[in-house]
């Protein structure tokens, strides 16, 4: 544990700001229109990095695999066609409709592991006890298995939050920023050397070369995912972290015992559990067993015991989902979606066993794993609980089961298994939402108008200013006088998720979920903060902060010393290019005079030119018809990606590019690549008018925006997934909205469907598909309706597309819950085109369209 | 919108609700937390180290004191500065029994009136533990926390014994009285 080490989230802040301001061009400062990136630029760097054609070819691979990658050129999508060594599909769900395409393609990647048992990274690294020491104040009394470096007393600070003595329990959360040491990098090293090492004999074998050491191999061949992991690691580049080491998770435990025997009467001590599993919450259970453990025997063997059952929790069965995956997993209530990764990851497990047996055997060069029949024969999920007992597919796909014991006691445990970014612990977007939401309803409360924070005028919605100030990086308090630390630490991962929507980062590693006024000096230091206080003194202090949010009142505050927005150029030009429009844009045009202030505090407050109000509305109706904490934060993903939107459409408008969308022109190349550029991207309005006025609402936040942490590691973001990202040059969000919002004439329609038709085929192309069709909108229903287009031959396109759809693992799910009017049609389509095929026209329907394809 | 808290303060004129901040300090184990619930309570608590702070807010003489009492150990002592701005009465409690910890107590105090946000406030000393034996007198308490060398401030020394609640009302009606007396009182 080297000096390079930072306890906590201060000192290396200058590092992560000067990442921000090289950030991906021009010197970090305001963009003039001569330096925004064009998509073109934005293309050009992220050509796609020389990734070495995949050879071996994954097993599975077939003749219709190969057809399918020669009219391809894209490399990308070899890497999805990798399919398992079973080419049975072990769903549960009835048979998918028939389907003359290889289906191989519509299988997810063979599925890994989120903790591979290899790892070498423990679940918990530290346990820390600290305890308040009446002379001294806070102190740390053990750390295990080291002691974790950095400033010791701030952290016991940290461990005792104010107040602990007037309740008797009390639980924080805290984050340090940590940087991985030279050691654990050595570590890190030697692990992939001895995993390129294991597979290098691998191969060998199979080659029939035979090394001396062979006996440690771990597994037969058809488990080579060892490979895959590695390439994960160094090429799988879905934007994760981002800007420096992943931080270490601190949950505390304080409890406060009353002691006669002591020394003025009472004993108050916390134990902390640091991780880097943003499911942090799931330890609650065993600190509260382990601390109370502590009281009686106030050792390190305790915080040893505790440290070794955690870390001894099998997450291995819990299968790695993309990013794409795990947005569909989060935005669906099925209980079911994926499952059939838990199956296929038992699968492989219970093959694995076998290979373990074998592997006590003397060497046999014919190395057939011995078939157990059975198992590899159906491993249905009844199958699988039936006979092997210790594994079972979880209940709901969305939680993954699994035990710690601690003394001899089973402690279950669910992990979540979709995690999106910028998500830590356990926290209710509803209760945040309706905390501040309440008292508004019943008195509302005018704020002091300031650009960026009150979009709708005087009377914007507290949830939106609290949005719009973490959007535009101000610092922001949660104040919970006399409530439990872990109530303010709640709300400030709440406002950090709520804010990301798991699209934008940067939120979580500049939050305090609590803190107090030991670190005052430090919190000050950071542009652009969220912190939970419980001392009620930060009120006092408005050159603290910028929004004060009370959390017992339901209050929010703008800071009389808040600092005022300066007017930009895209403001100015967004005016002159849209003279109509300025007077509605908020704020700003209080100062342009001309008497526009009534008709501007008009038109924010009854315009609604956001949408925001409409949405607030919109969301509580949501809560009150209880339509649970999923359908939230799915619904505010979505404000979210709709505010990158509008803003990647604003910065086309007034600058002319944006680097908030990356488009097709560039390595696409050819017709088909034009033909992608001609969909069309970006937002998608009614009309001009509706378009400028939206923006006009938002342009002033928008403003505030781009030039935060958020805007430019979102950009980051854009280039880094363009990269991974299937369909590149295709804006299906953009496709389906027009199907969803315009009147298109047949013409129009027919050219979508037929992209759709076209470019949708993959595994990971579906994914995209069904992410922009949520099974909580209208899932499938504007794309079936090409079902009823008047061109034959794309209602039949349609249906094949439908098809596929069907095949997929997620998309089965999207396929039933198709509505019964638009199944039927389906059915009739193809019963006309089997009917057309028995009629003997060689192909008749299949390769024409086939042909298309290859041209 | 400087319009809105102006606003507030007016009402406050008005109907006279405004609050009086007061910042009780002192070393660890002086007695705060015991004083603050005597006077919230008018009972005697057992106390225990106070992790951080204790805030009540209680009325007074028709005077509405909102008190702060913040944790004495010396490793949090640097914290107090924070809880200044805006006080207007700073209550020192000392354990006139700790002969040992008198001098670090006019430290202690000395550091803190001086400083440019507590220009302006009364001070309030309560010799606190008058019923342990060989407790400092107030005169001796006075002498060794050096008042006298105080020039432009208000102080006064109130013998106490906080557990039985002896002096409170004494010393807090010193101190009601002055803060009538002060310009500042009804609004800033």
């Amino acid at each position: 544990m080297a000096s390079a080490e930072q306890p906590l989230p201060y000192v290396p802040r200058t590092n992560s700001i000067s990442a921000f301001v090289e950030a991906p061009s021009s010197g970090g400062h305001r963009r003039s229109p001569s330096t925004v990136p064009t998509s073109k630029f934005a293309a050009d760097m992220s050509q796609p990095p020389p990734r070495p054609a995949r050879s071996p070819l994954p097993h599975g691979f077939n003749a219709a695999d190969m057809d399918r990658i020669s009219d391809s050129n894209d490399k990308d999508k070899i890497a999805s066609t990798g399919t398992g060594p079973s080419s049975q599909h072990s769903s549960l769900s009835a048979p998918p409709p028939k389907v003359r395409h290889d289906p191989s393609l519509r299988r997810a990647h063979k599925p890994r592991s989120q903790y591979p048992r290899s790892s070498t990274e423990s679940h918990v690294e530290y346990i820390l006890v600290a305890s308040f020491d009446i002379d001294r104040g806070p102190i740390m009394e053990h750390q295990y298995p080291v002691a974790i470096t950095g400033d010791e007393h701030m952290l016991a600070e940290l461990m005792l939050p104010d107040q602990a003595h007037v309740r008797n329990q009390d639980w924080t959360v805290f984050f340090l920023h940590k940087d991985s040491s030279q050691e654990e990098d050595d570590a890190e090293r030697q692990a992939k050397e001895s995993r390129r090492a294991r597979r290098r004999r691998r191969r060998d074998r199979e080659k029939g070369i035979i090394h001396e050491s062979d006996d440690e191999e771990d597994g037969d061949e058809d488990l080579d995912d060892d490979d895959d992991w590695d390439d994960d690691m160094s090429t799988d580049t879905e934007p994760e972290g981002g800007e420096g080491p992943p931080l270490v998770y601190v949950l505390n435990l304080v409890n406060t015992k009353q002691d006669k025997t002591v020394k003025r009467g009472a004993v108050v001590k916390a134990m902390a559990i640091c991780t880097r599993h943003p499911f942090l919450h799931i330890y609650k259970p065993l600190l509260l067993l382990a601390l109370e453990e502590y009281f009686k025997s106030p050792v390190p063997e305790t915080l040893s015991m505790l440290f070794n059952a955690v870390n001894e929790m099998d997450l291995s069965l819990m299968p790695k989902l993309s990013l794409l995956e795990r947005h569909l997993l989060q935005a669906s209530d099925n209980k079911d979606l994926f499952v059939e990764k838990f199956e296929r990851m038992i699968q492989a497990r219970i093959s694995e066993e076998t290979a373990e047996d074998v592997a006590d055997q003397p060497f046999d060069a014919s190395r057939s794993p011995p078939k157990r029949p059975g198992i590899f024969r159906s491993g249905t999920k009844s199958y699988i609980e039936t006979h092997t007992g210790a594994y079972a597919v979880p209940r709901d796909t969305h939680e993954f089961e699994s035990k710690v014991m601690y003394k001899g006691i089973p402690i279950p445990i669910k992990v979540p298994v979709a995690v999106m970014p910028e998500t830590v612990g356990d926290f209710s977007l509803i209760k945040l939402i309706q905390n501040f939401s309440d008292s508004h309803a019943k008195s509302p409360q005018t704020f002091p108008l300031h650009p960026h924070l009150t979009t709708n005028g005087p009377t914007t919605h507290p949830i939106i200013v609290l949005v719009n100030a973490l959007l535009t990086q101000k610092r922001v308090i949660f104040l919970g006088h006399n409530m439990p630390s872990g109530e303010v630490a709640e709300a400030v991962l709440a406002a950090c998720a709520l804010v990301s929507g798991g699209l934008l980062r940067g939120f979580t590693r500049h939050a305090f979920p609590y803190t107090d006024l030991t670190k005052i000096d430090d919190l000050l230091n950071v542009p652009g903060f969220i912190a939970g206080v419980t001392n009620p003194t930060f009120e006092h202090h408005p050159e603290w902060w910028d929004l004060l949010c009370d959390i017992p009142s339901g209050k929010m505050k703008i800071s009389s010393k808040i600092e005022s927005a300066p007017i930009t150029e895209g403001l100015v030009y967004f005016q002159q290019q849209n003279p109509a429009y300025a007077n509605f844009i908020n704020g700003a045009s209080a100062s342009s005079g001309s008497g526009s202030s009534s008709s501007n505090s008009a038109g924010s407050q009854t315009g609604d030119l956001t949408g925001d109000a409409a949405f607030m509305a919109d969301i509580l109706r949501f809560i009150a018809n209880r339509s649970g904490e999923r359908v939230v934060r799915a619904k505010w993903r979505e404000w979210v990606l709709k505010f990158t939107r509008i803003a990647a459409a604003f910065e086309e408008t007034v600058f002319g590019a944006s680097a908030l969308y990356i488009g097709s022109d560039g390595d696409e190349g050819g017709s088909r690549g034009n033909g992608m550029a001609a969909m069309g991207h970006g937002y998608v309005w009614a009309d001009e008018a509706t378009k400028a006025k939206e923006l006009a609402g938002n342009v002033t936040r928008i403003e505030g925006w781009r030039n935060t942490r958020s805007y430019y590691s979102f950009i980051q973001d854009v280039a880094q997934s363009y990269t991974v990202r299937p369909l590149k040059g295709l804006d299906l969000a953009h496709m389906h909205d027009r199907l969803r919002t315009q009147k298109l004439t047949p013409q129009q329609s027919r050219e979508i469907f037929e992209a759709f038709y076209n470019y949708v085929w993959s595994y990971d192309e579906i994914c995209l598909l069904l992410s922009v069709a949520p099974e909580s909108h209208a899932g499938l229903f504007y794309i079936a309706l090409g079902l009823f287009h008047k061109d034959r031959d794309v209602r039949i396109k349609t249906a094949e597309l439908l098809d596929r759809i069907a095949e997929h693992e997620a998309g089965q799910h999207w396929w039933r819950s198709l509505s019964r009017f638009e199944k039927l049609a389906y059915v009739r389509i193809k019963k006309e085109v089997e009917q057309e095929g028995k009629m003997g026209r060689e192909g008749g329907v299949v390769s024409p369209i086939d042909s298309k394809r290859v041209s | 919108m400087g319009a809105a808290f102006s606003m507030s303060s007016l009402f406050g004129k008005l109907f006279g609700s405004k609050e009086v901040r007061i910042l009780m300090l002192g070393l660890d184990a002086a007695g705060k937390t015991t004083i603050l619930y005597k006077l919230k309570l008018n009972q005697t608590m057992t106390t225990i180290p106070t992790v951080g702070f204790n805030v009540e807010t209680f009325t007074y003489k028709n005077i509405k004191f909102n008190m702060w009492d913040v944790g004495g150990q010396d490793k949090i002592r640097p914290l107090w500065r924070h809880y200044y701005s805006g006080t207007q009465g700073l209550v020192f409690v000392v354990d006139s029994s700790d002969h040992a910890r008198i001098d670090e107590a006019r430290t202690e105090l000395h550091r803190i009136i001086n400083d440019r946000e507590m220009a302006d406030c009364l001070l309030l000393v309560f010799a606190n533990k008058q019923d342990v034996d060989g407790a400092m007198k107030p005169n001796e308490v006075t002498e060794k926390l050096q008042l006298a060398k105080l020039k432009d401030k208000l102080w006064f020394v109130q013998p106490a014994i906080a557990i039985d609640g002896e002096g409170l009302t004494e010393g807090f009606g010193w101190l009601s009285d002055n803060i009538k007396k002060m310009p500042k009182y009804g609004g800033k």
